[in-house]
């Protein structure tokens, strides 16, 4: 008895200022695979990202596994079972290791199999070290691929692969390979979705969708050999959180951005600021000693924009459980600069103060990072002027100053 | 007429405000020298009080309009909403100018970062910056249009909070001068130059938005003509 595992109710979407559908009733049941093939511009990737959850609807409603996903109203909940998803730009970001990204796909969908099989069988076991960003474009596509791909296997709960163009810039043999797992997948009860415009997918699809309706396809292609015995292992938790530390290690980013601004900052109070002027009460010491970590927090969440690469930030949003981050980083920052700036000033370190510091610049860049991913939709996010609304931080910063001035913490 | 109503009614508000500005400076009774530092100063007022007026009614359009846009998809929304920030930001900037130059004579200070009122209206104004210049950093779409109808939603909260920071918070900023008690009572005079800034300031701006309107209007018109010419 087949099932749907993706529905599509009544659903109308809008991109720019065009109605890409209207009322669109579709269904994917278990088992199947649907080639989206239509000509350029017709809304394949719209459909495929509007599944994902990516896309917010004008009318209508989406279901995975007969549970409400997304709504017009705005209502978006996250799938109990999760789904694999490779989107049209790669979505993964080039400080990155190969592997790290595939196993985070891993982890999202909640279980681990062994990935050596696949990275052999696509030639990329040598490079599994490698960051993203040194592979080629072919071979940062089969990561792309494998991560929406993979979560396939992991289980005996049929699962919803969406894949943008998987194949694009793969060589033929590749093209084969994926060919054969798309078939094992089917095979295992998955529903795939499935935008290319490879002749080799015609093969295999079991329906073609053209934008109105659901075509039977006489697939030719069929699995060669036995379904593999996969064992999934336990997975790893949070893995947005192990990224957000990993790509914070790997690239120093929150200390060249968020730091240098700090460091910036206290160069300039030393400089300029008297420190007899702290102990004649001419100025508030709090809000000078607290002055550098604010700065830092101002900058925002590298993580953002270094997260707006092949849209990785797109992908983590669709999978729902958390965005890379750089929290512990700011707490750790500010901290450090709240210590660093009463020490320049000849003055007694406060560790209530260093404390406050530290969730100083972690408050303020988490503000910021909000505002940063509130605008994250536009067509051109990093163009949005977003740091106009900084200002908001001032007013509150100024009241925090005089509750420790008030508070007689230092 | 009617298709020069929107520069009738901008003129009015011009012609207005200067007249205002004239019987500020030469007309307007002086302040007793015992109640500000810098009696003088306070001629500013009649500009300064009018354009905050009307910065509220631009925001409250601009509130409206996103509103519409989000909630109903009305195109006439999305105009408001453009307008309102375009208007917001005009007198916005006037009144954060204006009270700057005073607080510098009165206070010694253009700005206190610690006052309620200021930062909320800075703010406010900073926000119709950011929808301006978002804005036109943006091609037009349902995305463009979404997010900063929401920053336009979230952005109205501050005008009531502005409106009763006076009364709640003062901290430096005046008390109202309508509607404040017996210490913000003006004199006949007074007020009626204040009514005739409040009145052209208010021509101004609507005056301003109806142009704004008609403006996207025209951009939209345009780009669904580009549109269908792309298809030929």
């Amino acid at each position: 008895m087949s099932e749907a595992l993706l529905s599509f109710n009544g659903v109308s979407i809008r991109r720019g200022s065009s109605l890409v559908f209207k009322d669109l009733n579709f269904e994917l049941m278990r088992g199947q695979i649907v080639l989206l093939n239509d000509k350029n511009g017709a809304g394949k990737s719209t459909m495929l990202e509007a599944a994902a959850g990516l896309l917010p609807l004008e009318k209508g409603e989406i279901f995975h596994h007969g549970e409400l996903i997304l709504d017009a109203s705005g209502r978006s909940k996250r799938s109990s079972t999760a789904f694999g998803l490779t989107l049209q730009s790669d979505g993964c970001v080039g400080s990155q290791r190969l592997e790290e990204h595939i196993l985070n796909a891993l982890d999202l969908a909640g279980g681990r199999i062994d990935i050596n099989p696949w990275l052999e069988r696509y030639n990329l076991t040598h490079r599994r070290h490698d960051l993203i960003a040194h592979l080629s474009g072919g071979q940062r596509r089969k990561v792309a691929m494998l991560a929406g791909i993979l979560p396939g296997f992991v289980g005996d709960k049929p699962r919803i692969l969406l894949l943008d163009e998987p194949a694009a810039g793969l060589d033929e043999s590749s093209r084969s390979l994926l060919v054969e797992d798309l078939l094992e997948l089917k095979q295992r009860g998955n529903a795939l979705l499935l935008a290319s415009h490879h002749t080799d997918f015609s093969n295999c699809a079991t329906h073609v969708f053209n934008g109105l309706e659901l075509v039977p396809n006489d697939a030719k292609a069929e699995m060669s050999g036995t379904q593999r015995d996969i064992k999934a292992t336990t997975h790893r938790t949070n893995p947005s959180f192990r990224t957000g530390v990993l790509l914070n290690q790997r690239t120093l980013s929150t200390l060249a951005s968020n730091g240098i601004a700090g460091f910036l900052t206290l160069g300039i109070l030393l400089a300029l600021v008297d420190a007899s002027a702290i102990d004649s009460s001419i100025i508030q010491a709090s809000g000078l000693f607290l002055s550098a970590a604010f700065a830092a927090g101002l900058v925002g969440d590298n993580m953002v924009p270094m997260l707006h690469e092949h849209r990785a930030l797109e992908w983590w949003k669709a999978h729902r459980q958390g965005i890379p981050h750089s929290y512990i980083h700011a707490l750790v920052l500010g901290s450090a600069l709240t210590a660093l700036t009463q020490l320049g000033f000849d003055e007694q370190v406060s560790w209530p103060l260093v404390a406050i510091g530290g969730l100083l610049t972690t408050t303020t860049m988490a503000i910021v990072r909000t505002i940063d991913l509130a605008t994250s939709r536009l067509a051109r996010p990093r163009a949005a002027f977003t740091r106009i609304l900084t200002p908001v931080l001032i007013l509150p910063f100024a009241l925090l100053v005089q509750w420790v001035t008030d508070s007689n913490l230092l | 007429m009617t298709k020069r109503l929107a520069e009738t009614i901008l003129l009015l508000g011009f012609i207005g405000i200067g007249t205002t500005l004239g019987l500020a400076f030469l007309k307007a009774p002086s302040v007793s020298i015992n109640a500000f530092e810098s009696p003088e100063a306070q001629r500013i007022f009649y500009w300064h009080v009018p354009a905050a007026w009307a910065a509220f009614i631009a925001f409250g359009f601009l509130f409206v309009g996103s509103a519409l846009w989000f909630f109903k998809r009305s195109d006439l929304g999305w105009r408001m909403h453009v307008a309102g920030a375009e208007a917001g930001l005009a007198t916005g900037l006037m009144t954060v100018w204006s009270g700057m130059v005073w607080g510098s004579a009165e206070w010694g200070v253009p700005w206190d970062w610690t006052d309620v009122r200021l930062n909320t209206f800075g703010l406010l104004t900073f926000l119709a910056m950011f929808l301006v210049l978002g804005r036109q950093s943006q091609p037009d779409g349902v995305e463009t249009r979404d997010t900063f109808s929401t920053f336009g939603l979230f952005g109205f909260v501050l005008v009531p909070v502005t409106y009763v920071a006076t009364r709640l918070w003062q901290i430096r900023h005046p008390g109202p001068v309508i509607g404040g008690g017996d210490s913000g009572s003006l004199n006949g005079e007074m007020a009626l130059i204040l009514l005739l800034g409040a009145i052209s300031f208010t021509l101004f701006i609507v005056g301003h938005m109806l142009m704004s309107m008609r403006i996207t209007s025209l951009e939209q018109r345009l780009e669904s003509i580009q549109e269908a010419m792309d298809k030929v």
